[in-house]
């Protein structure tokens, strides 16, 4: 029993409307405001039309897996762009390819009346339009330069993977063998701890997609702010180094995962990939780090194969169809659809908030707020840090 | 003896002096609304306060022709030889400083290591500046040519930040972008400007993110030629020697920075890039620090077909710069020096054409008398001396470099591709003109 999109569109405009009897179920206002997570389009752009927006109509565009029409069809509210400079230009011109490559994600976001740029978690909230936010693939872009982190945090972006497939000087990727660069950097060194203190204090989400697994220990244990996996899946299903083993997951509690729709990754190789696939890998994560904190990842433009029935971005709601089958309620579907991750996006805007006290005043914060105010302890803790 | 006006009722608390003036030299009458400031007991002798009802600040007396836009500020002459020039010094602007740089060379740019206040290895530091009355600084982001296809970007990037935290940290400074920051600004002003377009790395993406970070002058060629400009410097470096002038990536460059709204900066470029640019470009440019090529035949100076070309193209600032491009290799170089390049430019170009660069911190010699960013006041006396007279030294105090800031007929920025075709050009031409009855070069720059 196939829910029918065609109906489900017709009537999804509705923000509000109330389940008609039948199979329908209104996921309107969540849908409509789904938020993706990562979307290699702008890599496309620069590899087929050398970041002319001039000469290419981005509503319709059929070389990629993504454009404007689709990501309407599919219902996208919000979408991470993807910043990925190639991990061959890491100690060459890496930081000018990845000023290049912000400068398009503004310019595309500023010429489609679809598209409006965004920059905080309430923006996302307010947009009328698909808000379109700016995420770094691969510390390698930063060459080794807080200041240059903290550059492009004013430039808007607003998400950081601290590895693509290859090791900087400070962290240390999944990816084993394809680049030869830092061989012997395991997991986070001093420097990286650093940066992930940086990021935490500019509000910069963590992303921890591509690093290896001591280094996503590393930044968690560290990160005061909750992270993101912004396109990865589970171990326990698929063992592919891209994927979170169970132990991760455990820890990721206040976190996302923002899962993948890469083939590859998702199935270990398998024939048949299709929806049940990645479903499976939602069960899991459900079952290990609880479904508050599970998002949608995508990998379009990313990667070459994807399931059977999510060829690209206007099929998103066939995920969601599958979920529904499987038992998830309407709570838990939001949450993955939106709701999940504008929390985090909020909690790493406070943490940027915070006030940094020191040992003695932090000491005497706590012993003001939880004798004259008389808060409990844990919250104590958490204003003071 | 000044003569005292009526004892004021010490209604009015003391406050903080927020702004304060020095005394120049002319006559004058006293305002009468002023108090000395041995009646005030204010540390500051021989000067002159007014006590407004409205403000909790004390300001120095000026006259009340208020030729100013707040009530607080009127023009003030005291009899004997004082002249307040308060106003217009307190907000003067200085184009080029490169105080960031010895933060980087000194210190790392650690700047928790170092007391911006009270630095005393650099000719700038704030408490200077206050005393050399600059109410507007541009910081000048620089790195080394030999950065130039290896990591200017990101030591650009890295510099640019210095200037960000140094403004955040002191309550003195405040980091503005626009003309109105500026005259908005009730501290010292900080605007950043790139010192060499080997900075973009030949992007022009590169170029919008740095004027995204806040960039609003930069300079097309620093002592080597980029592959698309041409620097007055031969022979320092030893990039891209067959380049004359701007290439046609060049002349892209210059329309890019016009349509952003980027201060084209000429200093250090060769004279055919000079002319080029100013041929090409539709806003104002500025050398944000240079002198009379007249005067003192130095690569770094401009010669007078250039500044004539300042005067007819458009309303453009001169920058001067203190240093051997002054007086070539004369001993003695003293305020005089500089001030016959002002006379100069003047002449050629007129006072509406002049401004003050600096270059404090970015050379190692400068006029006696003329050491350091506090020295400032010295070269205004010079020039009042020479008989200048006010609205001219105004001019090149601060007016003449706001106008060009927001300069009626500099381009406005425009949305990519929101070009009008010939005959609606001229359609709409007739339009504003007739109708809306705009002056003519708005309307042409509007309409491109």
């Amino acid at each position: 029993p196939w829910v029918s999109w065609g109906q489900l569109s017709w009537l999804c405009p509705l923000p509000g409307s109330s389940a008609p009897p039948g199979k329908n179920l209104f996921l309107s206002q969540a849908l409509f405001v789904f938020n993706s997570s990562h979307n290699d389009l702008v890599l496309r752009l620069r590899i087929f039309y050398q970041n002319r927006l001039s000469t290419v109509n981005l509503r319709e565009l059929n070389k990629t897996h993504t454009n404007l029409v689709k990501l309407q069809a599919g219902f996208v509210g919000a979408q991470f762009w993807s910043v990925y400079v190639l991990c061959s230009a890491q100690n060459k011109d890496a930081v000018r390819l990845t000023l290049e490559q912000i400068d398009v994600v503004k310019r595309m976001c500023n010429s489609y009346e679809e598209l409006e740029l965004v920059t905080t978690s309430q923006g996302i909230s307010d947009s009328r339009r698909i808000a379109c936010l700016i995420g770094i693939e691969g510390g390698h872009s930063i060459d080794s330069s807080l200041a240059t982190l903290r550059m492009y945090y004013d430039l808007g972006v607003r998400y950081m993977s601290l590895t693509h497939s290859c090791n900087t000087p400070w962290s240390e990727s999944s990816s084993k063998g394809l680049h030869n660069f830092y061989p012997n950097v395991n997991g986070l060194t001093a420097f990286g701890q650093e940066v992930v203190k940086e990021m935490n204090r500019l509000g910069m989400l963590i992303d921890l997609s591509h690093t290896s697994d001591m280094t996503a220990k590393a930044a968690l244990s560290i990160s005061k702010a909750p992270v993101i996996f912004s396109h990865s899946s589970a171990f326990s299903i698929c063992s592919h180094s891209r994927n979170v083993p169970d132990d991760i997951l455990e820890q990721v509690n206040k976190g996302i995962i923002m899962v993948t729709f890469n083939a590859d990754v998702l199935a270990c190789g398998r024939k048949v990939v299709n929806v049940s696939t990645l479903a499976d890998h939602f069960d899991h994560i459900k079952k290990i780090a609880g479904s508050e904190s599970i998002g949608i990842g995508g990998d379009y433009d990313g990667v070459e194969r994807f399931p059977e029935g999510l060829e690209d971005v206007s099929k998103y709601p066939s995920l969601i169809e599958e979920l529904l089958r499987r038992g998830w309620n309407e709570t838990e579907l939001k949450g993955v659809l939106r709701e999940n991750f504008l929390r985090v996006f909020r909690e790493v805007e406070n943490v940027r908030l915070k006030p940094k006290l020191n040992l003695d005043s932090s000491v005497l914060f706590q012993l003001i707020c939880q004798n004259i105010y008389v808060m409990p302890s844990c919250m104590c803790s958490s204003l003071a840090l």
